[in-house]
């Protein structure tokens, strides 16, 4: 397998403040990574580093073999970033004749399937475009001359559910032609279903590589049980897996690390009128990890 | 882009037309020679050309202040824009993660930079000959001096133009580069006051590119070496500079 983002030892410091400390990271071809971190680990930071948008302090790493600063590594690799600013009376197929042309031109039948894809007419200015209508001009520009990889920062916020479905699809698409995916966010659940390794980064740092079926069976969930009767948290309290039970009038919540099995078959005994799980932030998903690394 | 066109058009044509009107006032040039010296100063007085005459009322009305005021504004506004306004709203990192390098996005900005600016002011020549003929106020002012003087003037907008450009490269940001192009231009027109009125302060006047433009009536005696030469060495120090920082840095 070659490697396609290679980071050695790096770091960057932004005046006092150490953004990444050394970072080890390698991304081999095929695969999806995902980047997982709270808001100001350094996901973007990182990013930046790899097209040369800053500079590493030390250490170094390369891209497809090359430097992010390189035209001919650029050519290859399609970015789209957290937020694509583009003059408000631009249309989105300003966007893509514009971006193409520094491309050398892109293919224009991919694009227009995508376009049919995501349900977006290119015809109209960007300035009167929703926040997920401009997210979708980002998303197929970044993938318009095919990039043998590809940068998403944060890719489907912004999206409702279906078009996150056509987005999963997209994805999963470029992946089979070969190409290589690094995408950013700080909820798991973003980049669980596609990615096939996920990277942690806390405060700089990166605590954590591994595959998403091992991170599943660590990850904390948190469930609220909403009883009729009476709510009862010492049942839980000491199954397997229960980190937390707590109980307030008729809900109970638990966090759970791993496997939900014991719990739902006790909750079973209880009269359950709706369980509620949330999208737990990453922050408490993984707060093992983070609590060990302290 | 169109805005600055349509003012510039609407400039000339007004001081263009109110030319008849004041040819024939001999009065007119008493009034100003009554003037204290530091107002002669400011309307470009020179006590060869009467401002009756084409070429006094062209450079009183238009090329001594006016004029170069418009295109020093455009100028700066659209040099801080080209770089540092861009990076601050986002778009030079989209835009560089393309195969495109940052010498390229410099050179290019630049280029495009001075060539509006450049349009700008030929739009600027190209209305004094067609508005101002008809009405006479061209006579007795050559064309290689029309177009020298405004030459000249491109020069010296350019000179801040440039230096808001280059601060923009330098800082990533729009703000400092208008302050500083726009101090620049302030400082140098006191400067160039200082100059005409004290003759003992006259080793200032290399330190100010409005003293080349405004020492002498371009109109009816061409415009000085002065006004290109040291204007132009600013010019490629600041772009150079601006180059040279742009391309080590972080983007912000």
């Amino acid at each position: 397998m070659t490697t396609v983002v290679e980071a050695r030892g790096l770091r960057k410091d932004f005046g006092a403040l150490r953004a990444l400390h050394g970072l080890d990271l390698s991304i081999e071809a095929g695969e999806v990574f995902g980047y997982l971190g709270p808001n100001g680990a350094g996901k973007t930071t990182t990013i930046r580093l790899l097209f040369d948008f800053i500079r590493p302090t030390a250490g170094s790493v390369s891209v497809l073999g090359g430097s992010g600063a390189d035209p001919a590594v650029r050519r290859r690799v399609g970015y789209l970033p957290a937020d694509l600013p583009v003059p408000r009376r631009h249309t989105a197929n300003d966007v893509f004749d514009f971006y193409g042309a520094l491309r050398g031109g892109f293919d224009r039948r991919w694009v227009d399937q995508l376009l049919q894809r995501f349900e977006l007419d290119p015809t109209r200015p960007v300035g009167q475009l929703s926040t997920g209508n401009r997210r979708k001009v980002g998303i197929v520009q970044a993938v318009a001359h095919r990039p043998e990889f590809v940068v998403l920062d944060e890719p489907s916020s912004g999206l409702d559910p279906l078009l996150q479905r056509e987005f999963a699809l997209l994805v999963r698409e470029l992946v089979s032609d070969g190409a290589t995916v690094l995408m950013s966010s700080h909820v798991l659940p973003e980049v669980e279903e596609l990615a096939d390794r996920v990277g942690i980064l806390r405060a700089g740092r990166l605590v954590r590589i591994a595959t998403v079926d091992e991170l599943r069976q660590q990850a904390r969930q948190r469930i609220e049980l909403r009883t009729t009767g009476a709510a009862d948290c010492a049942a839980f309290a000491a199954l397997p897996g229960v980190v937390d039970a707590s109980a307030d009038g008729n809900i109970i919540t638990i966090t759970v690390e791993g496997s939900v099995d014991a719990v739902i078959k006790v909750a079973a005994q209880f009269e359950v009128d709706r369980i509620v799980t949330h999208e737990t932030p990453l922050e408490e998903i993984f707060l093992g990890f983070y609590e060990g690394s302290q | 882009m169109l805005w600055w066109a349509l003012g510039v058009l609407v400039l000339v044509a007004f001081t263009a037309a109110l030319y008849p009107s004041i040819r024939n006032e001999a009065g007119f040039d008493e009034v100003i020679k009554g003037l204290p010296e530091s107002m002669k100063v400011i309307v470009g007085y020179d006590p060869n050309v009467p401002v009756t005459s084409p070429a006094g009322y062209l450079h009183g009305r238009l090329f001594a202040l006016l004029a170069p005021l418009v295109m020093l504004v455009f100028a700066i506004s659209a040099g801080s824009d080209a770089i540092g306004g861009a990076e601050e709203a986002g778009i030079l990192e989209p835009l560089l993660a393309h195969p495109v390098t940052r010498t390229r996005v410099y050179v290019e900005r630049y280029a495009a930079n001075l060539a509006m600016l450049t349009a700008l002011v030929g739009l600027f020549a190209l209305t004094v000959i067609v508005v101002a003929g008809p009405v006479g106020a061209l006579e007795g002012i050559e064309l290689t001096r029309l177009a020298g003087g405004c030459a000249a003037m491109l020069v010296l907008a350019h000179v801040h133009g440039a230096v808001a450009f280059a601060v923009g490269a330098f800082t990533g940001r729009r703000g400092p580069a208008v302050a500083v192009a726009a101090a620049l231009a302030i400082a140098g027109y006191l400067a160039q006051s200082i100059v005409a009125l004290s003759p003992s302060l006259r080793w200032l006047r290399f330190l100010t590119p409005w003293h080349a433009y405004l020492d002498r009536n371009t109109l009816v005696y061409g415009a000085s070496a002065a006004a290109f030469v040291i204007p132009l060495i600013a010019i490629a120090g600041a772009v150079t500079l601006g180059h040279w920082v742009f391309v080590r840095r972080d983007l912000r």
